[in-house]
């Protein structure tokens, strides 16, 4: 194994390399410290020297280095500066240097010499080694605890790349854990694919402004995600102003650029006064525009120019005012669709596609439901400053029912969040008991019944999705969508082809026109390519 | 010839391993490799003084060298002859010049030519032994046994500025043993005061109290002024001349240390070994193993033995150069030991 030659650049001081007579032996000068020590042979030194300043003092660390150091070769340049404290100048000097210099990373190595010099000179350096314009390290010498003239004092090589250091790697995943946790407002979510997203967006949140798209059924979580990155930015001081959050399918209408954009005094009837908007209200924040799909044509030209140019126009204003703001939306529309039939800009679009992150609905994340029940009841603890908990049989029946397939979760963690409060409420002496969750069980039942929050055609299309791979469903009419829904329905809550068909064609029985129920439902399931095993099968 | 392999993480002192093996190999043109050098310490590998001593022998050895490199924790040294003649040997701070000629001396007296050798660096190192131990004691000690060579100090360097010369002229010998298992009778005891750049005064202070406290007469007392080398330093010298042997002891001045200081500490150094048995120091004893070797054998008495001797002796036994027997001598044996040398033809 050769050893790759090593080579410091330095730049000489008129300071610490000072020494007269033989005292200065004595005394720790660090450029001459370079060729003293035990551990350490440079091939060479490269050595910066302001001749008009230190010609006299260059001369004599010369000599000395060639004493103590003699295979060691030192090559001066003289760099001439008005103003060893001038950044601008400093570092036109340096950086001409190294622009000059022949490195030869493949067979030498660099190593900057960071102690001498004044403190521009070191900012200086620094900021060369980190722009890598210096393919080197940093050198740091030290004096010796006791300046006796035994030792050289000590030598260290800074390496700039943060990733070779365990100490400090550690921090940086525990500083990242800490940052998932903190997106997750603290619950210990298991969902490894929903955990790998928010990873993902901590990366995203910490290391860029561009907008971010938040894809997800209502109630997944989007407001609550948004209202956590923008705390972790204010907390990493990456923002400074505030958090407004927006739904656009309240803002629709006429209102709907006043709000978001302003206006002046007069700008239409009734406009008394002039409004900032929610926009200048986000200046230097952060902007949340939930629905945007809801935007209308007008309003979303002049986001798209707010974005791009950071500047719009009032409402009947004819100057531009400005805005700096990180922009989050929010969509349980497919943006893209809606894009293809023209209710919205494709421009637009392109703009807050760029980190666009799909939340799972409650589902999706049945490993999840369990950290959020007990987040909720921490949550409700906070509000009411009463601790609630489960017994553990009242738990279990929740959780059998929560994870299960009658659990449709159909507005997602809103549901989850009102299902938990509702069962705390009732809770008698802090203890959630059986008789509790059966009847918070029914009570989701019935509303999930009554379609929840989804219409009748989303229901049928999420019931069939899974019975049914999606170019079969896509092939169904939405006029037959909803029967067959009710019919799988029907299916997986009997125990038999026979009694699902007793159960719906219940008003033929009556008048005796159906004879073979069974058969009669055997033949329709038939037409979708469907059959009792693969509606009720595992 | 197939290499040695020898861990330089055994025994203690990694840089006297290294030095011994160096100078093995050369007088026995045995290859050889050092692995895991240094190994636990807090900068293992080789450092600048080892590769001094490595670059020495590989220049009178004609050797071919792997791994001689700062930080290097293996190395490969194979000689191909000993050349003879001048040779001018530059190692800066790096370690002591007495230590590169101790790793080379031995090969050159056994070249079939003269050689003069110059080594610049420092000659009076806190961990090695002076130029005034090795031109007082050592070589003295070598020329009874047979060896050609005089050392002269051209003019003394001080760490850690170094700067200094010292020059080694060397000719074909052979070597024979000396009885060292007695040191006899006291004869004289002659005290030097080195000052270098330092005022005189400091020597004197340093004689006052060696005088008082070894109860000698001012002429057995001398100060000796260098001119001004680059670095100031101070050192001061027992030289304790016995019937069958003479002894150097040595102690170093350095900054912050009082000069009353420096001639207590050699003071405390020449009772210890005045109140012992054994006819050579522990210094002494240990760079002694080498020429008893070249020399065919010998024995001396010594003091408890330091564990650089038994590695060293260890190291010796491994080349397969001696056989070495240390045991405790008749007498006291917590002071006083035999060391045995039967060199393996």
């Amino acid at each position: 194994m050769a050893a790759r030659p090593q080579i410091a650049i330095g730049f000489l001081g008129t300071q610490l390399d000072q020494g007269q007579g033989a005292g200065r032996w004595e005394k720790w000068r660090p450029t001459v410290s370079l060729g003293q020590q035990p551990d350490l042979e440079l091939a060479r030194i490269e050595l910066l020297v302001d001749f008009d300043r230190s010609g006299g003092l260059a001369r004599r660390v010369v000599d000395d280095l060639r004493q103590v150091a003699p295979r060691t070769q030192v090559r001066l340049h003289d760099v001439r500066l008005a103003d060893p404290w001038d950044f601008e100048e400093v570092y036109a000097a340096l950086h001409d240097f190294l622009r000059g210099y022949a490195f030869d990373p493949e067979r030498e190595d660099y190593l900057l010499h960071i102690t001498t010099g004044t403190h521009v000179v070191q900012i200086c350096w620094f900021l060369l080694a980190e722009a890598r314009f210096a393919p080197a390290r940093l050198l740091q010498t030290a004096p010796p605890r006791r300046q006796d003239g035994r030792s050289a004092g000590t030598w260290s090589v800074i390496d700039l790349d943060l990733a070779r250091y365990d100490r400090i790697a550690q921090r940086f995943r525990r500083d990242q854990a800490d940052t998932a946790s903190f997106l997750k407002s603290g619950i210990e979510t298991r969902n490894a694919a929903f955990n790998r997203m928010i990873e993902q967006i901590e990366r995203v949140a910490v290391r860029t402004r561009a907008p971010i798209l938040l894809v997800g059924p209502t109630g997944a979580g989007k407001s609550m995600l948004a209202k956590n990155i923008f705390a972790l930015k204010k907390q990493r001081h990456a923002l400074e102003g505030a958090f407004v959050e927006v739904n656009c399918a309240t803002i629709r209408g006429d209102g709907a650029g006043s709000a978001l954009f302003g206006h002046v005094r007069g700008a239409y009837t009734g406009a008394a006064g002039e409004r900032a908007g929610l926009l200048r209200s986000a200046d230097k924040g952060l902007l949340f525009l939930d629905e945007i799909g809801e935007l209308g044509l007008d309003e979303q030209a002049m986001l798209l120019r707010a974005i791009e140019d950071r500047r719009f126009l009032p409402v009947g204003g004819d100057r531009e005012v400005g805005s700096d703001f990180q922009l989050i939306t929010g969509t349980n529309r497919d943006l893209a669709q809606a894009v293809g039939e023209g209710r919205f800009r494709e421009d637009l679009f392109a703009r807050l596609n760029l980190w666009t992150f799909a939340l799972p609905g409650l589902r999706e994340r049945p490993e999840d439901i369990e950290p959020n029940i007990d987040f909720e009841l921490e949550r409700f603890a906070r509000l009411n400053d009463e601790r609630v908990g489960f017994n553990t049989e009242a738990r279990q029946r929740y959780l059998r029912f929560a994870t299960g397939p009658d659990a449709t979760w159909s507005g997602n963690f809103r549901d989850l969040s009102a299902s938990v409060t509702r069962m705390a409420t009732l809770a008698r002496a802090g203890r959630i008991d059986a008789a509790v969750v059966d009847e918070e069980i029914a009570r989701l039942r019935r509303a999930w019944a009554r379609g929840g929050t989804r219409d009748g055609a989303q229901v049928a299309e999420s019931v069939l999705g899974e019975v049914l791979p999606p170019e079969a469903l896509a092939a169904i009419d939405r006029f037959d969508r909803s029967q067959l829904a009710d019919v799988v329905r029907v299916c997986r809550s009997t125990r038999s082809l026979s009694e699902a068909g007793r159960v719906l064609f219940q008003a033929s029985r009556e008048r005796r026109s159906s004879v073979n129920d069974a058969d009669r439902l055997r033949k329709y399931l038939r037409r979708f390519g469907l059959d009792w095993d693969a509606l009720t099968g595992p | 010839m197939n290499p040695l392999t020898i861990d330089g993480a055994q025994g203690e002192g990694g840089g006297q391993i290294l030095r011994s093996a160096l100078t093995l190999s050369l007088l026995r043109r045995q290859p050889f490799r050092i692995e895991r050098i240094r190994a636990g310490r807090a900068h293992p590998g080789l450092m600048r003084q080892h590769l001094a001593c490595v670059e020495a022998a590989a220049r009178i050895g004609l050797a071919r060298v792997d791994g001689a490199h700062v930080g290097s924790t293996a190395l490969e040294f194979e000689p191909q002859g000993l050349v003879a003649g001048h040779h001018e040997i530059e190692i800066g701070s790096a370690g002591s010049t007495l230590l590169v000629l101790q790793t080379i001396l031995l090969p050159l007296l056994a070249a079939d030519g003269p050689s003069r050798v110059r080594i610049h660096g420092a000659t009076h190192n806190p961990l090695a032994p002076s130029a005034d131990f090795v031109a007082e004691g050592f070589l003295p000690l070598l020329r009874r046994m047979g060896a050609n060579a005089t050392l002269s100090v051209e003019r003394p360097g001080f760490m850690p500025a170094g700067g200094g010369v010292i020059e080694a002229v060397v000719g074909p010998s052979s070597l024979v043993a000396l009885p060292l298992e007695d040191r006899g009778a006291l004869r004289d005891v002659r005290i030097e005061a080195l000052v270098c750049g330092l005022p005189r005064e400091i020597a004197e202070r340093e004689l006052g109290v060696v005088a008082r406290r070894l109860r000698l007469r001012a002429d057995q007392c001398h100060v000796v002024e260098r001119p001004r080398s680059e670095a100031t330093g101070n050192a001061l010298h027992a030289i304790l001349q016995y019937q069958h042997l003479r002894v150097v002891v040595q102690a170093l001045g350095r900054r912050g240390l009082r000069a009353e200081q420096v001639a207590q500490g050699l003071c405390e150094d020449v009772r210890r070994y005045m109140l012992g048995d054994g006819a050579v120091d522990e210094h002494l004893a240990d760079q002694l193993l080498l020429p008893l070797v070249f020399a065919g054998g010998g024995s001396f008495t010594t003091g408890r033995p330091s564990g650089h001797l038994e590695s060293n002796a260890r190291l010796i036994e491994a080349f397969g150069a001696a056989r070495i027997a240390i045991a405790p001598a008749q007498g006291d044996p917590a002071k006083t030991w035999l060391v045995r040398v039967d060199a393996v033809r």
